[in-house]
């Protein structure tokens, strides 16, 4: 059994995990309860976020970023009109995450606090070079996404720390999209890529999901890649720079040398697909 | 599922050997090992902690070294049980000593691993990920406690 407490506010929530060492955060469940179900985990506490307003809603901040409350569900994330042009990649993540039920309960400070390297965000939010925002024992800070994953369901998150919202750069009118590679609708990803278009149409940025611990972004690569997007040897040397970055898993939704082989399929169809939407816009 | 890999430690193979059947070294290099306790001469009693993302496993394993053709070869099997858990883990174990042609010792090892119950519901795919990364932090150990070679 655990007990579910509600509190009203961050420090509240930060106060009673430091009090109850086998305590776990609880934000939308659709991942976390059905793992104590299976008897994963135990925790003796679920701290239940639901009742704190400050981790609700999307705001945008007087330059224009985007705040993004931990507690947001996905369904509110893929149906937000903020996020446009650079950060479109991040809605159509959270699109095609799982189905309508979990969409509707789920929520992005969950899954990126979960870390699954198969999930959808983590790969979106290191195209948008994302920030996040924490609470914990000792104040509050910010982590970089690229700063994020430190190895298999291991996060830059400290004991006792929550993700209180993820915070996003204006979006700029450029092109940018999500594709995964799923064995059926809804799976988690055998491999995903989030792409955007530099505005001027030059360069972009790319990470690729679920081909290792966390996504793979090669920024330095990015720079080699720019100007150089119509020559597709180009494309290629800079896909497999990012397959050399990867660690991918063996596991049922395929072989880690089937993923690295998809990663240079989805470099380029992704590139193509927001080539096409330049030409249209 | 099978585990295997290979390190070359500078140190000569007897003096190898005599650290790989020392149930107190092995116990201090096995990343999360609580506790070794030797039954007999050939099997020990092994608690070991693990931990994947939210995921803890505590368990109790008992290993039985079946064969050993010091300083060459040692043949053992784990087994064991997560605490009163319904996940049991089962492996076979081979672990070979060869000289190199610098003075130094090259171990393999290859353990073939069962995993079934509560754990196994996670995947397989994730347990091979994190034994490779406790297996190099076990050779990080090992290194440790073998110290500068002579």
């Amino acid at each position: 059994m655990s007990v579910v407490l509600s509190p009203g506010s961050v420090e509240d929530a930060v106060a009673m995990l430091a009090e109850h060492a086998e305590a776990m955060p609880l934000a939308g469940g659709a991942t976390l309860v059905a793992m104590r179900n299976a008897g994963l985990v135990e925790p003796t506490h679920l701290i239940n976020l639901d009742c704190i307003a400050e981790l609700r809603g999307i705001e945008r901040d007087t330059t224009g970023g985007i705040r993004i409350g931990a507690m947001t569900r996905h369904c509110d994330t893929a149906a937000c009109n903020d996020l446009t042009g650079s950060l479109l990649v991040l809605r159509r993540a959270a699109g095609m995450i799982a189905n309508r039920v979990v969409r509707n309960m789920g929520t992005m400070g969950g899954s990126v606090a979960n870390a699954d390297p198969a999930a959808d965000y983590l790969p979106a939010l290191a195209c948008c070079d994302a920030v996040l925002e924490v609470a914990g024992p000792e104040g509050r800070r910010k982590i970089s996404i690229h700063d994020y994953v430190q190895g298999w369901y291991e996060t830059a998150l400290e004991q006792g720390e929550i993700i209180t919202a993820i915070t996003l750069p204006a979006p700029v009118a450029a092109p940018s999209a999500y594709r995964k590679i799923a064995r059926v609708t809804g799976d988690y990803a055998t491999a995903s890529c989030a792409m955007a278009l530099d505005p001027d149409g030059k360069g972009l940025r790319a990470a690729i999901g679920a081909c290792g611990p966390g996504p793979l972004r090669d920024r330095d690569a990015e720079a080699v890649l720019r100007g150089r997007l119509d020559d597709p040897e180009a494309v290629l040397d800079f896909a497999a720079c990012l397959a050399a970055l990867a660690d991918p898993l063996d596991d049922v939704r395929g072989s880690a040398e089937y993923r690295l082989r998809l990663i240079p399929r989805l470099i380029t169809s992704v590139l193509s697909e927001i080539a096409l939407q330049t030409e249209v816009a | 599922m099978k585990i295997e890999g290979n390190f070359e430690v500078d140190h000569p193979r007897a003096e190898v050997w005599d650290k790989i059947r020392d149930p107190q070294v092995m116990g201090g290099c096995i990343p999360g090992c609580d506790s070794v306790e030797q039954v007999d001469d050939t099997s020990y009693r092994v608690k070991v902690s693990v931990k994947v993302g939210p995921i803890k496993a505590h368990f109790n394993l008992s290993v039985e070294v079946l064969e050993e053709d010091p300083p060459h070869t040692i043949v053992s099997r784990t087994s064991g049980e997560e605490g009163t858990r319904s996940s049991v883990v089962n492996s076979d174990n081979v672990v070979r000593l060869a000289e190199t042609g610098t003075g130094g010792t090259r171990v393999d090892y290859i353990a073939d691993v069962s995993v079934t119950g509560r754990l196994g519901k996670f995947g397989l795919g994730i347990f091979r990920k994190k034994a490779d990364q406790l297996a190099e932090q076990f050779v990080v150990n090992f290194r440790d406690r073998l110290g500068v070679a002579q």
